[in-house]
C-alpha cells in the first residue's frame, strides 16, 4: 500500500519535472518566439503567455521584441558641393518578423551587420547627393525620412523593421575643423576691431561736439559781452558828450586839472618852463 | 511503531513547511516610487502599487518593477565626475556643433525623463538611455544647425531648448516608448575652447566700446556745463562793466555840471579857485619841484616863491 502510494508520487514528480517544462514554454512580453523542429519553423510565437510545444524535439529560439539602437559607426562622406563631413548615424529598429529573421539572418550579430549595410549606404548615397549646407541645416529632417523609408523598404524582406534612422552628429573632419576655427578666430578678432573702431569713433563724436558747444558757448558769451561793454560805453560817452558840450572849454580846462592830479605822482618833479602843463603855474595870469 | 510515528510527522511538517515556503515567494514590495508589473506565463495582467503584494509562486507569475516617479538624467557634451565637490568633464565628441552659418558651438545639455506609461516603458523599449540620448544629441544638432553661432550663444538658447523637447518627445511618442520628455536643458552653450579667446575678445571689445563712450559722455558732461558757468561769468563781468561805466559817466558829468553851474555864475572866479586847488594838490605832494629853464638849467623850485608868484595874483 505505502510502497504503492510513493511509487505513484515519483512517477509524477518525474512528469513534472521533465516532460512539463519540455512540453511547455513562456514567452515574456518583452521576447518573441520561434519554435524550431530539426531545423525547420514549426511555429512563431509573437505574443507573451505560456505556449505548448512537442517536448524533447521541438527547439525554441527567443528573440528580443523591443526597439532596439544601432550605432552605425561615423565615417566620412563627400558632399555634392565636395566637402567632407564625418557623419554618425543610429537606427531604431526591431525584429518585426521572427520567422524570416530566423530564416535570413539566423542571429543578432548578423543582423546588425545587414542593418549598418544597407543604412549605411543609403544615409552615403543620399547626403552625398545634397549640398554640406543642405545637411547641415533643418532640412535633413527631410533626408533622413527617405533613407529612413528607403532602409525600412530593403530590410522588410529581413524581418526587420526601421523606426527611424537619424544623424547623431555631422561634424568637420579635424584637418577642415581647425581651418574652421582658424576662420572663427580671425571673424571674431576682427568684429572685436571694428567694435573698438566704433567705440572710438563715437567717443570723438561725443567729446568734439562737446568742444564744439564750450566754443560756441564762450563764444557767444563774449559776443554778447562786447555789445554790452560797447552799448555801456556808447551811453556813458552820450552822457559825458550831453554834459560837457555845454561848454567844450571849461570842460577841457576841467578835465586837464583831474588828469594832472593823476598823472603826476612822486617825490620830485621836473618841468620845463615852456610846457604847456606849466602855462599857468608860471603865467597864472594869461 | 513509534518511531516510523515520528518519522511521518517529520515529513508531514517537512512537506507543509516546503510547500508554504513555495506559497510565500510570491510575496513582493514595491517602493514608493515604483509600480510593479505582474506577468502570468510571461504575459503582462495586471499593475501593483507600493506596498506588500501577492503573485502566485513561480513558474505561474513575477513581477517587473519599474520606478516611475524618479526623473531619468542624461548629460549631453560633458560627464559628472564628481558630486561633492561638484566637477565636470567636457566631451568635446558630443559637444561639438556646426551652426547654420559654418562656425562651431560647444553645446551641452540635460535632457529629463520619466516613465509616461510602465507597461509600454518595460515592454518595448530595450534601453531607454541610449534611445533618449541618441534621440536629444540628434535633435539638439538639427536645430543648432538651423541658427547662426551668434543666435546659438544668445537669444535662441530657450527656443532651441523649448523646440528639442518637443521634437524629442514627438519621436518618442512615434514608437510609443512610453516615456515623457520633462525638459531639455541647455548648460553651457559656448564657443569650442579653441577659439574661445577670439570670442571673449569680442565681448571685451564691446565693454571697451562702452567705457570710451562713457568718458566721452563724462568729458562731455564735465566741459559744458563748466562753459555755461565760464560764460555766465563773461555776461555778469560785461553787464557790470556796462553799469559802471553808465554809473560813472553820470557820476562825473553830475560833478561836473555842478561845478559847471557855479563856474557859470562867476567863471573867473572858479576857475582860478579850481587852478589853485589842483596846483596844491599836485605840488603838495611832491617832495620837490625841478625847474628845466629854457637855458637847460635845472633848479629847485622854491614854494615860498610859488605862494608869491600865487600871492601876487588874486589873493
Amino acid at each position: 500500500m505505502m510502497a504503492k502510494i510513493v511509487g505513484v508520487v515519483i512517477i509524477l514528480a518525474v512528469l513534472f519535472l521533465v516532460i512539463l517544462p519540455s512540453a511547455f514554454f513562456i514567452v515574456d512580453e518583452t521576447k518573441q518566439a520561434v519554435v524550431l523542429r530539426f531545423g525547420e519553423i514549426k511555429q512563431v510565437v509573437t505574443k507573451a503567455g505560456l505556449h505548448v510545444k512537442a517536448p524533447f524535439i521541438d527547439k525554441v529560439v527567443k528573440l528580443e521584441k523591443r526597439f532596439q539602437m544601432y550605432d552605425v559607426k561615423p565615417d566620412v562622406i563627400y558632399t555634392a558641393d565636395k566637402k567632407n563631413v564625418v557623419v554618425d548615424t543610429f537606427a531604431v529598429w526591431r525584429i518585426s518578423d521572427p520567422k524570416v529573421f530566423i530564416e535570413s539572418l539566423k542571429n543578432l550579430a548578423v543582423a546588425k551587420t545587414r542593418i549598418d549595410d544597407v543604412v549605411y549606404s543609403h544615409v552615403r548615397d543620399i547626403f552625398a547627393k545634397h549640398q554640406f549646407d543642405e545637411i547641415v541645416s533643418e532640412k535633413r529632417e527631410a533626408l533622413l525620412q527617405e533613407v529612413t523609408k528607403r532602409s525600412k523598404r530593403d530590410l522588410q524582406d529581413f524581418g526587420v523593421e526601421i523606426l527611424s534612422v537619424r544623424v547623431k552628429r555631422t561634424d568637420l573632419p579635424d584637418e577642415t575643423l581647425n581651418a574652421v576655427f582658424n576662420r572663427m578666430k580671425s571673424e571674431r578678432y576682427q568684429k572685436a576691431a571694428a567694435i573698438r573702431a566704433e567705440g572710438s569713433r563715437e567717443a570723438q563724436k561725443i567729446t568734439s561736439d562737446a568742444d564744439r558747444q564750450v566754443r560756441i558757448i564762450e563764444a557767444e558769451a563774449q559776443k554778447k559781452a562786447e555789445e554790452l561793454k560797447g552799448e555801456g560805453e556808447a551811453i556813458a560817452y552820450e552822457i559825458y558828450a550831453s554834459a560837457y558840450s555845454q561848454d567844450p572849454e571849461f570842460f577841457s580846462f576841467w578835465r586837464s586839472l583831474q588828469a594832472y592830479r593823476k598823472a603826476i605822482p612822486g617825490d620830485y618833479i621836473i618841468l620845463d618852463e615852456r610846457s604847456e602843463f606849466l602855462k599857468y603855474l608860471l603865467n597864472p595870469t594869461q | 511503531m513509534e518511531r516510523n510515528k515520528m518519522i511521518r510527522t517529520i515529513v508531514i511538517v517537512a512537506i507543509i513547511v516546503a510547500i508554504a515556503g513555495y506559497f510565500a515567494s510570491g510575496v513582493y514590495q514595491i517602493e514608493p516610487s515604483e509600480v510593479g508589473l505582474v506577468k502570468r506565463f510571461g504575459r503582462y495582467v495586471r499593475m501593483a502599487g507600493p506596498g506588500i503584494h501577492y503573485h502566485l509562486p513561480y513558474p505561474f507569475e513575477s513581477v517587473t518593477k519599474t520606478d516611475v516617479l524618479t526623473l531619468r538624467k542624461i548629460e549631453i557634451g560633458f560627464r559628472t565626475v564628481s558630486t561633492a565637490p561638484l566637477t565636470f568633464r567636457e566631451e568635446q565628441e558630443e559637444s561639438l556643433m556646426l551652426t547654420g552659418d559654418g562656425n562651431i558651438a560647444s553645446v551641452e545639455a540635460v535632457v529629463r525623463y520619466r516613465v509616461k506609461d510602465p507597461a509600454k516603458f518595460a515592454f518595448k523599449v530595450l534601453d531607454d538611455y541610449t534611445l533618449v540620448k541618441f534621440f536629444t544629441e540628434s535633435v539638439i544638432r538639427e536645430k543648432v544647425a538651423g541658427r547662426t553661432i551668434d543666435d546659438v550663444l544668445t537669444k535662441e538658447r530657450d527656443v532651441i531648448a523649448n523646440e528639442a523637447a518637443q521634437k524629442i518627445q514627438e519621436l518618442l511618442d512615434e514608437l510609443d516608448a512610453g516615456i515623457s520628455i520633462q525638459g531639455v536643458y541647455l548648460q553651457d552653450v559656448s564657443p569650442p575652447e579653441q577659439v574661445a579667446d577670439a570670442f571673449y575678445d569680442v565681448i571685451n571689445a564691446l565693454q571697451d566700446k562702452e567705457k570710451l563712450i562713457n568718458e566721452a559722455q563724462k568729458y562731455a558732461n564735465d566741459v559744458i556745463p563748466k562753459a555755461e558757468g565760464e560764460a555766465q561769468k563773461i555776461l555778469n563781468e560785461a553787464e557790470a562793466y556796462r553799469q559802471e561805466q553808465i554809473l560813472q559817466a553820470q557820476g562825473e558829468t553830475a560833478r561836473f555840471l555842478q561845478v559847471y553851474e557855479k563856474y557859470k555864475k562867476a567863471p573867473e572866479v572858479t576857475r582860478r579857485r579850481l587852478y589853485l586847488e589842483a596846483l596844491e594838490e599836485i605840488l603838495g605832494s611832491q617832495k620837490d619841484v625841478l625847474l628845466l629853464s629854457q637855458s637847460g638849467q635845472l633848479s629847485i623850485l622854491n614854494l615860498t616863491d610859488i605862494e608869491r608868484l600865487v600871492g601876487g595874483g588874486e589873493k
